[in-house]
């Protein structure tokens, strides 16, 4: 075929319309293609997604059995959902038999969810796991001297471990009290401290301080003025005529030397008044140095206790030291719960903001803009769960309980339903002889601040084998027991935490073991004295920080029974220490104090007889420089009085009388 | 894959024909608004649909689409003050509270600001540049193509069995 054939024979195109029907075709075997795979496999790959999801949300692997979706219904079923046990793998904390529930249509298509009734059924505790289910490992912590956002964190890092260490003292309080009703005196080999006490290192300085001074003295007093130079003076005073003045210059001569014996008394005064002061100055210093040694003996004696363990029988830091076991486990629980929400819960909600700057750069992430709610009366919010029955009938797994109760107005925006979130629930646990269970959770978000409450009893529940003390010297545990709980917490504005925890422990049989048989004996006696145990915690604060404060009825019989036995060795052990402290710091102290007082008495009383002598000096120049004045007015006088005598009689002669 | 593959392939072909120049400049303005659009909406959707069954090319569609999401994601701010300052307006409330409690229209996501504000932005350039695409089309077939055709490069490849062959499979096939 040639060119010429081929662009000869033109190939007429058909006029297309505007609409492509050619593509119904491919259209509708899509459609087909998704009914199929929604049909087939969707139900599996959203069950795949959700195990995925909520293992990835909670740190714990979370398996779902079935999940089956219906989309003409808008109906969702799931069964057996296992939740694993973060720290039993090998069983579940939670099981849900099966959970279903419709959405309405009429709020789908106005793209939100509203569930009138869904159904919750068949829960577990503690149910036994086939094979051990995975667990997030803890994250790694990140050792670095950088400044600026990791510097913080590791100085955070640091408090907590400085707080650990002081947790770790307090679990020690038992052992230490064996140890030290065990009469052990390796504890307080104080022989083995090889550097020095703070208090004896300030005696020696305030020692040598001491001495420096005196030699000080020593010199400066040898530079005061004598008794000779005060003779001397007087000699200068005796020469000075004082009376029978013969001219005005006599005494104008006279009052001038005078004068200056006054100028050079009132010098040397002044001298030995400086030295004075000054030694004032010093003695207040050795006084007030004295005292802080005193102090520093003291803190060094309070140092030493603490060093060696010396316990105190305060019954709230024994109760402390005694539930520390029991409660942290709890306390973890919630701290892994708050971490949860932190991560989960919106920012606005938990005003996270004030997010530190990543110091790398960063590609700018899309923005999410702001959405918009125009919601009107008895309109759908976003997300509205209106009632959850929960209903489980124990007798088909022993940990299966008879649970009722319900879950009211589930929803993201309670100022549209004006209904709080509330959940009652109710029931025993037969199998796990968990009685009178009864919970009331409320969340009510439509103030300016939320506040969710929470309401718990248990009647009553088993414990056995229980540890509240383990160590190496003292195991205390509860062996079995009975216990009950009600618990009433609030949370106000995510932030405002208070917890009030109640326990009350019935029948309790205890399992006390220690290596020294008389602690063994003695802590059985106060144990086993009391059947009925009373533990009352509080925790609250605004979080993250949480102050903990926890009493019992054993508290006090602890200290009782234990202060008998155990005050005179701790008494012993104290006064071995501050024996100690008093004999290494003690005869410098004695030292300083002689030397302070010698001083006190030496230069003191030298330099005030100088200054009494002075002054002594000094009155008497005044004296005699008033008397030769007085005795030259009296010459004078004396003199014009003669003067006018001579005039009268000269004046009786002339007019002959 | 392949059936994208193909579109564009076709909106080049077409680009260099003598036919097609409104189903090329409705493609790509009906790409700006894709763009603009977020992938999960109900708006999405409806524009696939048309894309569909209607005949626009899909190939230009697509790529215009590719090219103004990242115009769209530049302009995340400008579009999210926009779309505040229309939905926070009051006279259009009423409108926006029937909307909102509508069947369907809730699923346009029209409710959050940086949709909005992109979906305004999006329409407003797709009818102007519907009339500037087409323009611009005819424009480069006149100038550039033409003068292309011209040149002996296009000659000589014209004049292979190669040539001969493709036109040949693409009378026959495509």
């Amino acid at each position: 075929m040639t060119k010429a054939d081929n662009t000869a024979v033109p190939k007429k195109k058909k006029r297309q319309g505007p609409i492509r029907w050619e593509a119904v075709l491919p259209v509708v075997v899509l459609v087909i293609l998704f009914s199929l795979y929604a049909k087939f496999f969707m139900d599996t790959h959203l069950r795949m997604a959700l195990q995925w999801g909520l293992t990835s949300a909670m740190g714990v692997q979370v398996d779902v059995r079935e999940l089956e979706t219906s989309f003409f219904k808008a109906h969702m079923r799931i069964a057996g959902i296992d939740v694993t046990n973060s720290e039993s793998p090998m069983k579940n904390s939670v099981s849900v038999g099966e959970v279903r529930f419709g959405m309405l249509w009429d709020a789908l298509l106005r793209a939100k969810i509203v569930i009138n009734e869904a159904v919750v059924e068949q829960i577990e505790f503690g149910k036994p796991r086939p094979s051990k289910g995975w667990v997030k490992p803890p994250e790694p912590i990140i050792e670095s001297n950088e400044p600026g956002f990791l510097a913080k964190e590791g100085e955070k890092l640091k408090g907590q471990a400085l707080e650990k260490v002081q947790e770790d003292y307090n679990e020690n309080v038992f052992g230490d009290l064996a140890s030290i009703l065990a009469g052990t005196d390796s504890q307080v080999q104080l022989s083995k401290i090889e550097e020095s006490l703070a208090s004896k290192k300030m005696a020696q300085e305030l020692d040598t301080w001491v001495k420096g001074k005196q030699k000080d003295w020593e010199t400066r007093l040898k530079t005061l003025p004598q008794g000779s130079d005060l003779q001397a003076l007087e000699q200068r005073l005796k020469k000075v005529k004082t009376k029978d003045f013969k001219s005005p210059q006599e005494l104008q001569d006279s009052l001038k030397e005078l004068d200056g014996i006054f100028k050079d008394a009132d010098a040397k005064i002044k001298t030995i008044e400086a030295a004075g002061k000054d030694l004032d100055g010093d003695l207040k210093k050795a006084n007030a140095d004295v005292k802080a040694l005193e102090a520093q003996i003291k803190a060094d004696i309070k140092a030493l206790e603490t060093r060696f363990r010396i316990p105190s029988l305060d019954p709230k830091a024994l109760v402390a030291a005694l539930f520390k076991q029991y409660l942290d486990p709890y306390l973890n629980k919630f701290q892994t719960y708050r971490a949860l929400a932190e991560k989960y819960v919106p920012p606005n909600l938990m005003k996270k903001g004030g997010k530190e700057a990543d110091p790398a750069i960063q590609p700018r992430p899309r923005a999410s803009g702001v959405s918009y709610e125009f919601g009107r009366p008895n309109s759908y919010p976003l997300f509205w769960l209106k009632r959850t029955a929960v209903s489980s009938q124990a007798g088909t797994s022993p940990h299966a309980g008879n649970i009722k109760g319900e879950i009211l107005d589930v929803t993201t925006n309670q100022v549209l339903t004006r209904k709080p979130t509330i959940a009652n629930l109710a029931g025993d646990f037969p199998g796990m002889e968990i009685r009178d269970f009864s919970t009331k959770l409320t969340v009510d978000n439509r103030g300016e601040a939320s506040l969710i409450e929470l309401l718990l009893n248990v009647g009553s529940y088993p414990i056995v084998g229980r540890d509240l003390i383990k160590g190496s010297d003292v195991n205390i545990a509860f062996d079995k027991a009975n216990g009950a709980v009600n618990v009433q917490s609030s949370l106000r504005a995510l932030r405002e935490f208070e917890l009030r925890l109640g326990n009350q422990f019935n029948n309790v049989a205890y399992n006390i073991s220690a290596k020294n048989e008389v602690v063994s004996s003695l802590l059985k006696g106060v144990f086993n004295g009391m059947p009925a145990v009373t533990l009352d915690a509080r925790f609250s604060g605004t979080l993250p920080r949480i102050n903990t404060s926890v009493n019992s009825n054993l508290g006090p019989e602890l200290q009782k029974g234990l202060s008998r036995e155990i005050n005179a060795k701790i008494a012993e052990a104290r006064a071995k220490i501050e024996a100690y402290v008093q004999e290494q710091v003690g005869k410098t102290k004695a030292q300083i104090d002689t030397e302070i007082a010698k001083l006190r008495n030496q230069v003191d009383g030298e330099v005030k007889k100088l200054q009494a002598q002075a002054d002594s000096k000094k009155k008497e120049v005044e004296t005699q420089k008033e008397k030769a004045k007085k005795d030259a007015e009296n010459s004078a006088k004396k003199g014009v009085e003669n003067e006018a005598k001579k005039a009268a009689e000269q004046l009786k002669k002339r007019l002959g009388l | 894959m392949t059936l994208l593959l193909k579109q564009l392939f076709a909106f080049f072909r077409m680009l260099n024909s003598d036919t097609g120049h409104n189903q090329l400049a409705a493609g790509l303005s009906c790409g700006i608004i894709l763009g603009f659009s977020p992938f999960l909406s109900l708006q999405t959707l409806i524009l696939l649909f048309v894309l569909l069954f209607f005949r626009i090319q899909i190939g230009a569609a697509f790529m215009a689409a590719f090219f103004f999401k990242f115009v769209a994601w530049l302009v995340d701010p400008l579009a999210d003050a926009l779309g505040r300052a229309v939905l926070e307006n009051e006279g259009l409330r009423p409108l926006f509270v029937s909307l909102y409690n509508m069947p369907l229209v809730p699923l346009t996501r029209f409710n959050n600001s940086i949709v909005m504000g992109s979906m305004v932005v999006g329409v407003l350039l797709a009818i102007p540049a519907f009339f500037i695409f087409r323009s611009l089309i005819l424009k480069y077939r006149a100038t550039f193509v033409a003068r292309f055709k011209e040149t002996k490069i296009w000659k000589a490849w014209t004049a292979t069995k190669f040539y001969a062959w493709y036109t040949t499979y693409e009378k026959l096939y495509l």
